[in-house]
């Protein structure tokens, strides 16, 4: 049985992966810039529920990292325009390490609603400082036209910036691998193991022997790196960033379509970020209060479908009567 | 200008009126996080649209306004409106998510807040309204020289005589008893016969009552827009966070010492005042990780 359900999703994991490659020759190249847009928010809603999902730790303001890494990356680019784009994209993810590890180190010694509140007032310091240093970030205009006319992305090689699809290929090149390694991390080592027990039972992890502080940080940290990897992708991607990468809006975009995909997979957030952007876009189209309708759904679904879209349908799919467990508690990540 | 016999220096007169608005803001700041710290404490759970419901009652306070001409009727009828929205939240809401933990309450609130925000942007526009203040309250007194705005003053008695009642209600009647109870054990008030769940439902409903109030008076200084809930949002999470979550005492001293740190930064650098609730923030938490009166919370 279990092998089965293996198979079946490996074959999804295929297919999915055929749908992402082939995108830029199926969709219009209109469109392409949306579909840009699902793999970078996808990649920042998995850093995202590195904290939720996996560690249990709601944050508010996860998108001030999505922001140092894109201001760290912008401001690189446009200070020495003949650096490798690459090696800003790294400085920008490193840039949120970076202060996503100090800022974690003050965050992660609470839980709770302590730690949403002190993560959405850390964010809002974050986009404070975008917002206010205009010398620097150019304040509430932003800044764009910082990314150099030819630019190298991994497997696309060089090319010639504003290229629409080798732009998305060459992200979609650099989020996979980042992907495959956090699952992989979270899958199978003794790592992902400690963060997870620390979510179910912190005082038994911490009697264990388990460093319960060092791992939160750590796993904080590096939520971060991500979602500043994710932040400077964005950037590349847009040749224009400001402040409302980094602001409470983004932060809550990224919870809820990390709730409505289902954080209690590793693919849920991903399922999330496709049906956020996409439905937003095409809502969008027809009604300017498309967020009102993303609300009502976000709510409809807290209410009703408690585990998600993944969740919910897992649950469709399952022989088992559904237990009466007064929280979520366990977590499959394969 | 007259420099007259009663007059002070004019350091002394931007003190005082440093040391006015700081309490002003301050129990502003207490009108909306007293709610936000009872609720917790009751019923576990952070109300992230807390501020939302403040925003709201601000925008009821100037559609009545703009239709009826009369401050006095909005102050009564838009923190009511909020009190049946708040019933509403609590009965229908929250309370179908309770068993499902912490997080679904959370995340409900956040929902609220973030459907709220669209709502009132879909309804009044994004531009900034202003709000007329009624005939008797416009104008300004002299302190010290200076001319000081009757309505600030307007703003701070009444918030001073909304938290009065309150804390009459919550620490002489047998009603407020049996709220405090609850508080510090509501399995125990439960078995000795009272009905918990109304308790619950009244005090959610008085925080966004109290939400409203603070609305509806800090609509004509602050002006009526859709970044006020955010605005002021931090600020109230930096005092329940510094105050401790759950401790009225602690949400208090909170509250007047970030109307200070705003009120004077804004005399020593205006355009960074903003980030003096963080430094006293992460002060505080440096020194006392649970926050001033934070022991309690778990």
């Amino acid at each position: 049985m279990k092998a089965r359900a293996t198979l079946f999703k490996i074959g999804l994991l295929i297919v999915f992966g055929a749908v992402l490659v082939l995108a830029p020759t199926v969709v219009p190249l209109s469109y392409l810039y949306t579909v840009t847009d699902v793999v970078i928010l996808a990649l920042f809603a998995v850093s995202f529920n590195l904290l939720f999902g996996f560690a249990g730790l709601l944050s508010f303001g996860h998108a001030a990292y999505f922001g140092v890494g894109a201001y760290g990356c912008a401001l690189l680019l446009s200070l020495y325009p003949s650096l490798p784009v690459m090696a800003a994209i790294g400085a920008g993810a490193l840039a949120a390490a970076v202060i996503g590890g100090l800022i974690g180190l003050i965050c992660v010694r609470r839980t709770g609603p302590y730690f949403a509140m002190l993560t959405m007032a850390f964010g809002m310091l974050v986009y404070l400082v975008a917002w206010k240093w205009r010398g620097i970030t150019g304040g509430d205009d932003g800044f764009g036209s910082f990314v150099p006319a030819t630019i190298w992305l991994p497997i696309v090689g060089s090319f010639k910036s504003g290229d629409l699809k080798l732009t998305y290929l060459g992200v979609l090149a650099v989020i996979v691998p980042v992907m495959a390694a956090v699952w992989a991390t979270l899958a199978f080592t003794p790592y992902g193991n400690a963060v997870r027990s620390i979510r179910l039972n912190e005082e038994r992890a911490a009697f264990l022997g388990f460093n319960v502080f060092a791992v939160k940080a750590l796993n904080y940290t590096i939520a971060c790196a991500v979602a500043g990897l994710a932040g400077a992708l964005y950037a590349i991607a847009h040749d224009f960033i400001s402040p409302q990468v980094a602001g409470l809006e983004m932060s809550n975009d990224v919870v809820m379509m990390t709730f409505i995909g289902g954080s209690q997979s590793f693919f849920g957030p991903i399922v999330g970020a496709i049906f956020f952007v996409i439905a937003g876009d095409q809502l969008s189209a027809v009604t300017e209060r498309w967020q009102m309708i993303m609300g009502v759904i976000f709510i409809a679904m807290v209410m009703y479908v408690p585990g998600g879209f993944i969740g919910g349908v897992a649950k469709l799919f399952s022989r088992r009567p559904p237990s009466v467990s007064s929280s979520p508690r366990v977590t499959q990540w394969a | 200008m007259d420099r007259g016999g009663g007059m002070l220096s004019a350091g002394l007169t931007t003190f005082i009126f440093a040391v006015l608005n700081s309490l002003g803001y301050g129990l502003l700041l207490f009108l909306l996080s007293s709610g936000l710290t009872v609720v917790f404490g009751l019923l576990g759970v952070l109300n992230v649209a807390h501020a939302s419901f403040y925003m709201l009652g601000a925008y009821l306070a100037y559609e009545l306004v703009q239709r009826t001409g009369s401050f006095w009727l909005a102050l009564i009828v838009a923190p009511l409106v909020l009190t049946v929205l708040g019933i509403i939240c609590e009965r229908y809401m929250l309370r179908r998510v309770h068993a499902l933990g912490h997080w679904h309450q959370l995340l409900l609130t956040m929902g609220l807040g973030y459907v709220l925000l669209e709502g009132v942007k879909w309804i009044w526009g994004t531009e900034s309204h202003p709000m007329v203040v009624p005939e008797i309250l416009t104008g300004s007194i002299n302190i010290g020289g200076g001319a000081y705005p009757i309505y600030r003053i307007f703003m701070s008695v009444s918030a001073l005589v909304t938290l009065g009642v309150l804390a009459a209600v919550l620490f002489k009647t047998k009603l407020g008893m049996v709220v405090r109870a609850a508080v510090s054990n509501k399995d125990m008030v439960n078995a000795l016969g009272y009905n918990v769940g109304y308790v619950f439902t009244g005090v959610f409903a008085l925080g966004a009552f109290l939400a409203g109030v603070a609305g509806v008076i800090a609509a004509p200084m602050l002006s009526v827009y859709p970044g006020m809930a955010a605005d002021i949002g931090v600020d109230i999470f930096i005092v329940v966070v510094v105050g401790g979550l759950g401790s009225l005492k602690g949400a208090l001293i909170a509250s007047l010492l970030l109307g200070i740190f705003q009120s004077f930064g804004i005399l020593i650098v205006p355009d960074f005042a903003i980030f003096f609730s963080f430094l006293l923030m992460a002060v505080v938490l440096t020194l006392k990780p649970m926050g001033l009166y934070g022991e309690r919370a778990a």
